[in-house]
């Protein structure tokens, strides 16, 4: 339990600090790798609650594509760019970030308020839940058990994922295509 | 497996990274980094999601999950060709230049 508590914490550090990585490099080459090392923190979480499948599916889909698309992406627009605050722009720049991180506290501390002082689950909600989900595991096993969450109780919204998938393709090949512009005028 | 520690603090995690994404979208300007920080709110959520999910021992909160990844990575490839195609056409991107829609 004491080993399970340390590795809390320590994931907890990284994943703030990686978010505050991203939030605060200049270089967007830089926010997109402390991006990496805050999802691969959320995967360990993952892991820590139990969901193998989910966790492995958050490392390959965050990590191995779409983290691939950001990093492409930055890279090849501009690399030398590296978002100069105070040169540009200190006529706003100043009030507005002041002002968000401000909000920010505001609204940090109060979910954390909430979440650390009031809330708790309550026992009735557990039960509904009615230990399915260890009884299915320990039956099943975990990806078994998501799968049949997936295909039998959720089988229409995972359909309708594909369909938003079809349209992110079309939607993405008509963005890219640089002559249909010029061809339509 | 036990989870190691009460579920408050793995929603304490969630709200602060979801904070930080609040933060970096309303004080960056690069959309590539605006965007960075959407994916950081997502995650949070996310986590949010996997800590009720195993608090209340039900596998809703995975399929959840599952389905915000699917968005996400839609979302993501969208909103890229878009920034891309911004690009070509102005070879600058600041999120506050851009209001060519503003009427």
């Amino acid at each position: 339990m004491l080993a399970g508590q340390i590795a809390f914490y320590v994931l907890a550090a990284a994943a703030v600090g990686s978010a505050i990585g991203v939030i605060t490099f200049r270089n967007a080459v830089y926010s997109a790798l402390s991006l990496i090392v805050n999802l691969f923190c959320l995967a360990l979480f993952f892991l820590m609650l139990n969901a193998i499948f989910i966790a492995t599916v958050q490392v390959l889909v965050y990590a191995g594509a779409i983290m691939v698309l950001f990093l492409f992406v930055v890279t090849m627009l501009a690399p030398e760019n590296d978002d100069s605050l105070p040169a540009t722009r200190d006529r706003l720049g100043v009030w507005q970030q002041t002002a968000a991180i401000g909000l920010g506290i505001i609204l940090a501390g109060a979910i954390g308020y909430l979440v650390l002082a009031q809330a708790s689950i309550s026992p009735a909600a557990v039960a509904t839940g009615s230990q399915d989900l260890a009884q299915q595991i320990s039956q099943l096993g975990n990806t078994e058990a998501f799968g049949q969450a997936l295909f039998h109780g959720f089988l229409f919204p995972f359909e309708v994922t594909s369909v938003i998938l079809i349209a992110a393709i079309v939607g993405s090949v008509v963005l890219g295509r640089r002559t249909s512009s010029r061809e339509g005028e | 497996m036990p989870m190691p520690m009460p579920p408050n603090a793995f929603l304490f995690v969630g709200a602060l990274l979801f904070t930080l994404g609040v933060v970096g979208v309303l004080t960056r300007r690069n959309p590539l980094v605006v965007f960075m920080s959407i994916e950081l709110m997502l995650n949070a959520v996310n986590l949010t999601f996997m800590t009720f999910a195993s608090a209340l021992h039900s596998v809703d909160g995975w399929i959840f999950v599952f389905l915000v990844l699917t968005v996400a990575a839609a979302e993501v490839v969208i909103g890229l060709a878009i920034i891309v195609s911004i690009f070509r056409s102005r070879q600058d991107i600041d999120v506050d230049d851009l209001n060519t829609l503003k009427g």
